[in-house]
Formats: C-alpha cells, structure tokens, sequence
C-alpha cells in the first residue's frame, strides 16, 4: 500500500457543483474524480511537451478542433 | 513497490507453483527482461525469417521494447506496470493506464484500466516455442488490472485492444465484450470487461 497525504482543498460552490457532477456521471468518488483529474493533466501536459497536439473529433462531422494549452 | 503472492500452473504436471506479482516493473526488472526475453524473441525473430513467414504474419508483440515504454512513461501517474516473477525468472510483464474511459453502450465514458501491454514470457508462449512452462500468467495479470481497477473505484472495469493471435483467448476463454474492429488502432479488435464481468472473472478463476 502506497503512503498517503492528507491535504485540505478549499472549493468554490461552482466548483463542488462540478465535483460532484462529475463524480455522480463517472460513477467514482470525489477524491477518485480528483486524482483521475490529475493524471490525465499530467499526461496531456508530458504528451504536450512531448511534441503531440491534442485534438477533439466531433463524432458525426469529423470536424476536428485542437485543444490549446497555455 | 509490493509484491504479491500468486499461484501459476506448471503445464507439464499441472501443479500449482508459486510466483511473486510485482506491482511495479523496476530496474532489476527491466535487466530480467533484457537477459531473459531478448535473446530468444531474437532467436524466433531469425527462425520465422529463414522459414520466408511473411512480417505481417508474425506475432506483433515480438518488437516490443519494455526499456522504451517504461522510459516514456516515467514518472507519469496515469501508467503502471506489473511484472511476475516465479523460480527466479520474469514470466509476464503488463503496463496499464489509468486515464481511459469505457465504451460498453452501458459504462461509456466511466473510467477504466485500460491494458496498453500486456506479454509472457518466451517460454510460455505456445506460439513461439510450441509448448509452454507456466500457464496462467496472462489471466493472472487481467486479474491484476480488475484489482487495480476496484481499488481505483473503477468497479473492476478494464479494456484492451488484442493482437490477433490472443483473440480467442479474450473472447472465449475470458468471456470478454467483443467490440469490434478499431480503425484508430490498426483495425485490432477492442475488448472490455464490465462490472459484472469483473466479478464473475473474479470468482471463476
């Protein structure tokens, strides 16, 4: 079992609103939806800085768009 | 890194022998690869050459770099391996990623495990040697990947896309979801396992 660290987070009304939305559609816990949020952060962000873009296709158009990272 | 006790069948009498799941693959790991794997994934690379097999009909796996892969994926939380060990030999190796959704019609777009690599050892390979030395090395290697995807809150959840030849293997043996044909991923058949799925597996085998 991997060492954990307990940390506070501090979140706005729209932000817990999001949380638990999101938590609610992919069926996973608020802590689970966090940590998922930072792996996949962390993966587009190497991916990024790896050379790839990453784009989104609509499913029915085929039309893509590029998702920026500032 | 963890090491978990598991049980593999040795094919020839059919007894269980123990063997170490790994929950990581380390440098040590990587050198077992390198020693153990290499030369003969070689050595069947030159036999299928010399009998004029065509590339394409080769298994597709037999190119694959572990060093490369793992050094890709460092340091990144979304990706991890696992590695069984069993009379001082690296048997199978498996590499995960934790940032894929589902497609089943009924879990689409909830998370899952996702089985990006997942190979055995030469020996074990029936393929490549025509016999093998251990059984159960991939099944207990998906089984790992439904554990991680329970502890992750993921309900057991996992996916893969199949190299041709272990089709069967997913389909029949497995009872995995068949989803067809996946053009972004070199046409390979794409195949997942639903909550339900996870736990019959889990109380099958």
């Amino acid at each position: 079992m991997k060492t954990k660290k307990t940390m506070t987070l501090n979140l706005t009304d729209a932000e817990m609103t999001a949380l638990d939305e999101l938590a609610s559609a992919k069926d996973l816990t608020k802590t689970s939806v966090l940590r998922q949020a930072l792996r996949l952060y962390q993966m587009v962000d190497h991916r990024a800085r790896s050379g790839d873009k990453m784009f989104f296709e609509n499913d029915a158009s085929k039309e893509k768009t590029e998702l920026m990272f500032l | 890194m963890a090491v978990h006790r598991i049980f593999l069948v040795a094919s020839q009498t059919q007894e269980s022998v123990e063997a170490q799941l790994h929950d990581a693959a380390n440098a040590e790991l990587l050198t077992r690869w390198e020693r153990e794997w290499v030369p003969d994934l070689e050595r069947a690379k030159q036999q299928l050459a010399a009998k004029n097999v065509p590339r394409a009909e080769w298994p597709h796996d037999l190119h694959w770099d572990w060093r490369k892969k793992l050094a890709y994926y460092k340091g990144l939380l979304g990706v991890e391996t696992f590695a069984i060990l069993c009379l001082e030999r690296l048997q199978g190796l498996m590499m995960i990623n934790l940032t894929k959704d589902a497609r089943l019609a009924e879990q689409k777009g909830k998370p899952l495990v996702y089985v990006d690599f997942l190979q055995t050892a030469p020996w074990n390979r029936v393929d490549l040697v025509g016999s093998r030395q251990f059984e159960g090395i991939g099944t207990s290697l998906l089984l790992a990947a439904i554990a991680r995807s329970e502890h992750e809150g993921f309900h057991g959840r996992i996916g893969l896309h199949s190299l041709p030849q272990s089709e069967g293997y997913y389909r029949t043996k497995l009872g995995m979801s068949d989803l067809g044909p996946d053009s972004l991923k070199q046409q390979l058949r794409y195949f997942e396992v639903s909550p339900e799925q996870a736990r019959r597996l889990r109380e099958e085998i």
